[in-house]
């Protein structure tokens, strides 16, 4: 017994220097160690990972909502009225002054197409339907409506959904590469098409009552009656919702007594102070309705 | 009584619709003395505004007295047939589109229930379909970036529309 425990002892020592790491590994506590390093490093590439996740470059954002805008103006024109398409840049672009990216360039229009919506696109593009153009009576409820469109754009809400909508290899190789390659393009298409799905699918319900709240203090920040996106929602709560003209809002927003219902709860006794804002209706009949 | 208020205040009056059950305060505030009751579908005059609150008058229901501003629907009442007649200042709209919006069936009745009838007059709406397949205007797109707007234009803007800005925090949602 003690010759054989000899041997093994022998035999250990003679072939410690081939057997060595794996000895070592198997220590406990090394092995605890080998994995806390592994953990670590999984964690600061995931760190990395999401930090490009999701993340366009402004000068992408712009590009992409560039061509997202351009499909919509494909399905439906602008109306051709140059004063009406002027006068409605300026409230949005001085409605967009008042947030926290102002420096965007901001480009908004009336499109040709009876149905009632409006569309936000990454980079600072806001198209709105003459059927809901033809619903407003107020430079303040005009406002009211490019400001929900603004605070999309303002708070990324197209991005965040098609974070969410791409997988993460998808915006890992995006980044890396320039905009000018041509896989890169490819990757921009299929980011653009992503968006146009978005514009008949809508967003998240949670994205629209947050645009509602986000607009209304935009507006009144730009000296307007914060109200007068509550009177536009009550119109269009007013009109019969089996209206073809309203299949898509209906279809990509939250019933609207829920909107209205929501704005007005969170509202209360917050705007009271605002609500003096302008509200503009003779501006608004004279630059808008007579071209 | 209701009569000698009213009196005064028809200058400003204009016609209104109630078009859900809303509580009449003697105040702008859910704070207020309650003072009455109003249905949907309750034709009223409004006199005056302030914040998210309307002055309304009911003949029908003789009472007076605020509600909350989303809970009636400013306009012109008239029977259909008049309505679609109408002259309308808004020079761009097409008749057919003009009959589309105006057409009885395009707004709930009056009683807040919603009329059998659909629109399908006039010019088509920007359906899912067409939203999906749409064809990119690169053109368009150009046309529409010749309309922005400047720091130039809006100091103009502003001023003509006494608009000043105000520092409001953002309400948390």
């Amino acid at each position: 017994m003690k010759s054989l425990l000899q041997l093994v002892l022998l035999l250990s020592l003679a072939l410690a220097p081939v057997v060595s790491s794996t000895v070592f590994a198997l220590d406990l506590g090394d092995l605890k160690k080998q994995l806390e390093k592994t953990r670590q490093k999984i964690d600061e590439n995931r760190q990395k990972l999401d930090q490009v996740r999701g993340k366009v470059s402004i000068s992408e954002e712009i590009e992409i909502g560039g061509n997202l805008v351009s499909g919509l103006l494909g399905a439906a024109p602008l109306v051709d009225d140059a004063s009406l398409q002027r006068y409605v840049n300026d409230v949005g672009f001085w409605v967009a002054a008042q947030s926290s990216r102002s420096e965007l360039p901001w480009r908004f229009g009336v499109i040709d197409s009876q149905g009632i919506n409006a569309f936000a696109a990454p980079g600072g593009y806001v198209v709105v339907t003459l059927g809901l153009f033809n619903l407003l009576d107020s430079e303040a409820q005009l406002a009211g409506v490019l400001a929900h469109e603004i605070a999309h754009v303002v708070r990324k809400h197209h991005l965040k959904a098609l974070q969410k909508t791409m997988k993460r290899d998808f915006w890992t190789s995006l980044t890396v590469k320039a905009v000018s390659d041509g896989e890169d393009r490819q990757k921009l298409n299929q980011l653009v098409n992503a968006g146009v799905q978005l514009y008949a699918s809508g967003l998240d319900r949670e994205y629209e009552y947050d645009a509602d709240l986000h607009g209304v203090v935009l507006a009144a920040r730009a000296g307007y009656d914060p109200y007068a996106l509550l009177d536009v929602l009550t119109t269009i709560d007013s009109i019969n919702p089996e209206s073809e003209d309203l299949t898509v809002l209906m279809k990509t927003h939250p019933p609207t007594a829920e909107r209205l219902g929501n704005l007005a709860r969170k509202m209360d006794g917050k705007m009271d102070a605002y609500a003096s804002g302008r509200v503009n209706a003779g501006r608004f009949r004279q630059l808008a309705k007579n071209p | 009584m209701i009569g000698a208020l009213a009196m005064p205040a028809l200058a400003v009056e204009q016609q209104a619709i109630v078009v859900r059950q809303a509580t009449v305060y003697a105040n702008a505030s859910s704070t207020a003395q309650k003072v009455g009751q109003v249905g949907a579908g309750t034709r009223v005059s409004i006199f005056s505004r302030k914040g998210g609150w309307k002055e309304i008058f009911s003949e029908e229901q003789a009472v007076i007295g605020w509600v909350r501003s989303y809970q009636v629907r400013e306009g012109n009442f008239a029977p259909a047939a008049e309505i679609q007649t109408a002259s309308d200042s808004r020079g761009f709209l097409s008749g057919l589109a003009l009959f589309s919006r105006k057409a009885s069936s395009f707004f709930k009745s009056d009683s807040g229930s919603t009329s059998s009838g659909t629109a399908t007059i006039g010019v088509r709406g920007l359906s899912e379909d067409e939203i999906r397949s749409a064809v990119a205007d690169p053109a368009e797109l150009e046309k529409m970036k010749q309309f922005a707007s400047n720091q130039q234009r809006i100091d103009g803007f502003v001023r003509q529309g006494k608009l000043s800005p105000v520092t409001i925090p953002h309400i948390e949602n």
